[in-house]
């Protein structure tokens, strides 16, 4: 798929085999749109993001998307059934991680799990299966009988998602499902994702850190102020900032020489002086790093540290939207 | 089904789980009807004589006599009827002293002196009537001492006298008076047992402000998110479920306790559990409104506790309302544990049918309703502020 620009809201899309479709979806709260014209399809077996700041409408998209509010305008299809508040039958396939823990302190791991399990429909053995096999995926299993109160973070972090993997559904919905996690925690969550992924399971994960994104995504819908203004690859995004790479270079001599000189080797589009350090933008840093360092030292500049800086999601979102991604 | 059921579990097991709601909602509903019963129950002015003098003649007379009036009568030592006195746990105290009952049982020349019996009246106020049995029962020893003393003198045998005196009594059959108190208040109370109306009262109170309370759970779960969880679900009803399936266990909890432990009859079952459901649904659906009109827990339950009892109250769960004044009555119709309670009282006390309690359980009915189509209203409204 190629790299969009901001949706077209009107725009119909043929029919697909997609795991999740969302179609111009529209929710206003009085003079605010929190999400306007809203687009996008997820297929079998890929991670899509919804990388934003907070308040750009990711929550509230997912919301409409899992059937939790209705939609002021436009639709969700999952597994091609319509998506609504009362349509029970789409909500079988469909798993939710709310970004606030959604369990019980009150009940044990194992309670937790039958409960929710119950109410997507599992009974009987099938249920006791397959708690047994979440627990044990989530590494709960030791502590399964154990009131959720006295879990530690992590551990309630990673009930939070068992539950909504108990029903194996078609696609999992994850909110921001490593807010307030500890590194450990957080790498374990990533662990899963990638791994629920690998086994092919549609994921819809929302994030407003970068690096999550990067890592875990297939592909990436930037979204502030409740609309989408770049979808694509990592790679794709990247290319909307024009693929250009910055390097710094410190040292000691005539820098007004060096940037002079350094203007003329191929590959660099600007040099700023200040001083004893020159900021560079050039395509391809790697490969003109060994010319920009020589050509300084040959102008006069003695080169004591360089630092490269590529481009990276969140240069996306300042390219497209002018403010930092956690504005 | 399944689900609805999982999610009406689920809250009873969490419910049981909090071990203070093991008290207010099983143990103290049934320690208040006991109390209420013993002190205001029908029969609950069961008129007490102790004696002192057990194994003496004159004792056994004025006790076969007593009881013949429905009086509990108890034997113990003197300074115990004396104890019993002060402590208010006997009406009159009779003393029958060792020279009163050889009197009694004198023959011959020692035959005619009066056997004087010590009585004391205890200060409580239905004393005084118990007094008067006690009279009335010591003078009719005295007659039939009187009879036999003529039969003997005329030359029977004291067995002859005995004899002729227990065929005199069956041949006659002396007039009974039954008191009958026409008020409209005693006849509306008439055929209750001792604790039959306070347990349909607390049954009502207790079911309606425990769900009330109840209603901060449905808070704490939007506050846990899980709202959020069931609403992805596909579950398309079932948020009063939780408070009507706690209301029911306690509902039938206090009918089948009072059953077993103080008799209370409840008339006809499958009816009086009809009620019952009603009510609790009305009550599930009210905690759903306060649950989803407030977000605070504490202010919820300290509402639900108001609200609760002002409305237990008005609606007869404190006093009948069959003592209310004129206008009180007519307000205590705005609650839905007034129409409960008709049709207990109906189903109670005039063994009433489906079609005498139709009334009250349509009106139940519509509040239940109403509460549900409101609270489900301000429960999705309650969710897209949470959401």
């Amino acid at each position: 798929m190629g790299v969009a620009g901001p949706t077209d809201a009107g725009q119909s899309a043929p029919p697909t085999t997609e795991v999740l479709r969302v179609h111009g979806l529209v929710k206003r709260y009085g003079e605010l749109t929190a999400v306007d014209g809203v687009s996008f399809t997820i297929q079998p077996g890929e991670t899509f993001g919804l990388l934003g700041p907070n308040g750009a409408g990711k929550t509230t998209t997912i919301s409409m998307i899992a059937g939790l509010i209705a939609a002021d305008a436009g639709t969700v299809t999952v597994a091609g059934m319509g998506m609504g508040p009362s349509e029970t039958a789409a909500k079988r396939h469909l798993g939710l991680v709310p970004q606030e823990l959604a369990i019980y302190p009150d009940l044990t791991g194992r309670e937790n799990l039958n409960f929710f399990g119950r109410l997507q429909g599992l009974n009987g053995k099938d249920l006791s299966r397959r708690t047994q096999e979440v627990l044990e995926l989530i590494g709960l299993a030791d502590r399964a009988g154990d009131l959720t109160k006295n879990y530690s973070g992590g551990m309630k972090r990673r009930l939070n998602i068992g539950i909504g993997l108990l029903h194996r559904p078609t696609l999992l919905i994850l909110d921001e499902p490593t807010v307030g996690v500890d590194p450990q925690s957080r790498n374990s969550i990533l662990e899963a994702v990638e791994a629920l992924s690998s086994e092919g399971m549609a994921v819809l994960y929302t994030t407003h850190y970068m690096e999550e994104a990067e890592r875990l995504c297939d592909r990436i819908a930037i979204i502030d102020e409740g609309s989408i203004q770049a979808e694509g690859t990592r790679d794709q995004l990247i290319k909307l900032t024009g693929g250009v790479d910055r390097i710094n270079l410190h040292g000691s001599g005539n820098s007004t020489a060096a940037a002079a000189a350094l203007r003329l080797v191929p590959g660099v589009q600007h040099v700023d002086g200040d001083g004893s350090a020159l900021a560079l933008t050039v395509h391809d840093g790697p490969s003109v790093l060994a010319g920009i360092v020589t050509g300084a030292a040959n102008a006069g500049m003695s080169v004591t540290s360089v630092e490269i800086t590529r481009p990276d999601l969140e240069s996306v979102f300042l390219h497209l939207t002018g403010k930092a991604l956690r504005d | 089904m399944t689900a609805v059921l999982a999610l009406a579990a689920v809250e009873l097991k969490r419910f049981l789980r909090d071990r203070s709601n093991i008290f207010f909602v099983f143990i103290f509903p049934l320690m208040l009807i006991l109390l209420i019963g013993s002190q205001f129950g029908a029969g609950a002015g069961q008129s007490r004589v102790a004696i002192s003098g057990s194994g003496t003649a004159v004792a056994e007379a004025v006790k076969t006599k007593l009881e013949a009036a429905d009086v509990d009568v108890t034997f113990a030592g003197s300074d115990a009827v004396r104890q019993e006195l002060s402590r208010g746990s006997t009406d009159v105290g009779l003393f029958i002293s060792e020279t009163a009952a050889a009197e009694f049982d004198a023959r011959g020349s020692e035959a005619g002196r009066p056997a004087e019996i010590e009585v004391v009246m205890g200060s409580q106020s239905g004393a005084q009537a118990v007094m008067q049995q006690v009279r009335t029962a010591i003078q009719s020893v005295n007659v039939e001492r009187g009879q036999l003393a003529a039969l003997t003198q005329a030359g029977l045998t004291a067995g002859q006298a005995g004899d002729a005196l227990a065929a005199a009594s069956q041949r006659l059959s002396a007039p009974k008076v039954e008191v009958v108190d026409t008020s409209e208040i005693a006849q509306e109370f008439r055929g209750l047992g001792q604790f039959d109306l306070g347990a349909a009262q607390q049954l009502l109170l207790f079911v309606f402000l425990s769900s009330l309370t109840g209603a901060t759970t449905l808070i704490q779960a939007r506050r846990l998110g899980v709202v959020p969880r069931m609403l992805a679900a596909p579950v398309s009803s079932g948020q009063a479920l939780g408070r009507f399936a706690i209301a029911l266990v306690q509902g039938g909890y206090i009918m089948l306790g009072t059953a077993l432990l103080f008799g209370v009859q409840w008339g006809s079952i499958p009816l009086s559990v009809m009620v019952l459901a009603l009510f609790c649904t009305v009550s599930a659906a009210a905690a759903m409104v306060i649950g989803s009109v407030m977000d605070n827990d504490g202010a919820a339950s300290g509402v639900g506790v108001g609200a609760g009892l002002v409305l237990a109250g008005l609606g007869g769960c404190m006093v009948p309302p069959e003592l209310f004044p004129e206008t009180l009555r007519a307000v205590s119709y705005i609650t839905p544990h007034r129409y409960a309670y008709d049709a207990f009282a109906e189903i109670q006390r005039h063994e009433g049918t489906l079609g005498d309690i139709l009334p009250q359980l349509g009106v139940l009915a519509a509040m239940a309703i109403a509460l549900l189509l409101l609270g489900s209203l301000l429960l999705r409204r309650s969710l897209n502020r949470s959401l």
